[in-house]
């Protein structure tokens, strides 16, 4: 783990009342709420996480019931989403992927969805909404990188990936393994880049 | 206390029936994330007591009246295996006892699980006793802890527990079963890791009053040991590329 260290739910991460992500406050300081760890700047990465749907967040999804109003779209959330029929032209059906943008999250949970896109043949897999941020990578480099070795690939806050049936699908999914599997350790980028070249003058 | 209780001798010369001193733990390993469909899951080896720990969601509530709008459920289901101990739990469906142990649970947990962020929505413990050994109730509520702390649900604290009895006479920690099953108090207790809060605290048997603050400050130093083995079992399976969750 390069001497980071492990943090533990309830453990202080800092003094004063800061937001994060996975985090509380109590009193004057701030602790964890989840298992995580501290990065070199300081700020705490939780390394388990449920989704949580916030509003512009882009999700992945497949459409699981459609009504005359809308369609319920599966998204790696207790409930369904949302996408209400009157804002879209176009027509889903039953098993379709789409990806969208979250437009509303109501108080309870509910969320709607806007902006949508259906997504030609393809495959979705399940990444841990915790390693998201790693798979998109600063100023997305990491998936820009994807895209280009191995074809189209959108990446949903959700934990939701879906690769199109074009890609090379065997490798985007050995590479989102390793992006998976080495999400925590440093030097990830560079790991990437060298399978890809490794591929590249295998064939 | 009558002295006929202790006809028994279980502890001699400051040592018990498994050589124990009256303040050591019996043999504690716990393991993180070894099942790969649940959300988070843990094993505990405790002396003689195999407990296998899974956690769910939060998801869907069902039945849906039951839901909160305002917070998640908290639902524990504590169950012992027919095989798990000597005398034979039969069926292993619900009964009086494993109503209770999974009640008192759930309660640990509702204090400590961050529910609030997750309306409508429920929260599933199951805790499985494979191999029953006395003290299964601060062993699950050990285990669950760390199952819900690697599904990655919120939590306030870490909590894990301990059970501290009397049996011929003196004060000891964590019993065995037939110091248990002989003795004449069953006291476990379960502290929070970083307020110290005590989130169970049930009595089987009599202690007088003074016995039992001195328990609870037993029961306190032996759960330090024991949130510190709950961290390791944490870092050793975080510290290693994750297996699990990759799901196609």
């Amino acid at each position: 783990m390069n001497n980071r260290r492990i943090i533990l739910p309830g453990e202080k991460i800092a003094d004063g009342k800061v937001s994060a992500p996975g985090a509380f406050v109590q009193g004057e300081a701030t602790f964890a709420a989840v298992i995580g760890m501290m990065d070199e700047e300081g700020r705490f990465i939780p390394l388990e996480r449920k989704y949580r749907p916030i509003v512009d967040d882009t999700v992945v999804g497949m459409v699981t019931d459609a009504r005359h109003a809308g369609y319920d779209v599966e998204l790696n959330l207790p409930d369904v989403g949302f996408i209400p029929s009157r804002d879209i032209r176009l027509k889903l059906e039953l098993g379709d992927f789409v990806v969208c943008r979250i437009r509303e999250v109501s108080e309870v949970g509910q969320v709607d969805l806007g902006e949508v896109r259906r997504l030609p043949k393809g495959k979705i897999i399940e990444f841990p909404p915790a390693k998201v941020p790693r798979l998109i990578g600063k100023k997305m480099s990491m998936i820009t990188m994807l895209k280009e070795n191995v074809g189209d690939i959108i990446v949903g806050n959700n934990g939701y990936v879906w690769i199109s049936e074009k890609a090379d699908v065997p490798l985007a999914i050995k590479v989102i393994k390793m992006i998976d599997e080495g999400a925590h350790f440093p030097g990830l980028t560079d790991r990437v880049a060298a399978l890809f070249g490794k591929e590249r003058t295998g064939e | 206390m009558a002295s006929s209780v202790s006809e028994v001798r279980m502890v001699v010369d400051g040592k018990r029936m498994d050589g124990r001193s009256p303040e050591d733990l019996r043999p504690v390993r716990i393991e993180a994330g070894i099942l790969h469909e649940a959300d988070g899951s843990a094993f505990v080896e405790w002396g003689g007591n195999k407990i296998l720990c899974g956690v769910y969601g939060p998801r869907e509530c069902i039945p849906r009246f039951a839901a909160s709008p305002y917070r998640a459920l908290v639902k524990c289901r504590y169950m012992m295996s027919p095989f798990a101990s000597l005398e034979e739990h039969s069926r292993s469906g619900p009964s009086r006892r494993s109503t209770e142990l999974s009640k008192v649970i759930r309660e640990v947990f509702e204090n400590l699980v961050i529910s609030e962020k997750f309306p409508n929505t429920q929260i599933d413990i199951y805790i499985d006793v494979l191999q029953a050994d006395g003290g299964t109730r601060t062993a699950s509520i050990t285990a669950a802890a760390v199952a819900l702390a690697n599904a990655g649900i919120p939590m306030r604290d870490m909590v894990a527990a301990v059970a501290v009895g009397k049996a011929d006479g003196q004060l000891l920690v964590d019993l065995g079963k037939a110091e248990d099953n002989f003795g004449q108090s069953d006291t476990p207790v379960a502290f929070s890791g970083r307020d110290k809060d005590i989130l169970l605290l049930q009595m089987d048997g009599l202690l007088t009053k003074d016995e039992l603050l001195r328990a609870i400050d037993m029961a306190q130093a032996a759960t330090e040991s024991i949130h510190d083995l709950q961290a390791d079992a944490l870092r050793r399976f975080y510290e290693q590329p994750s297996q699990k969750k990759f799901k196609m």
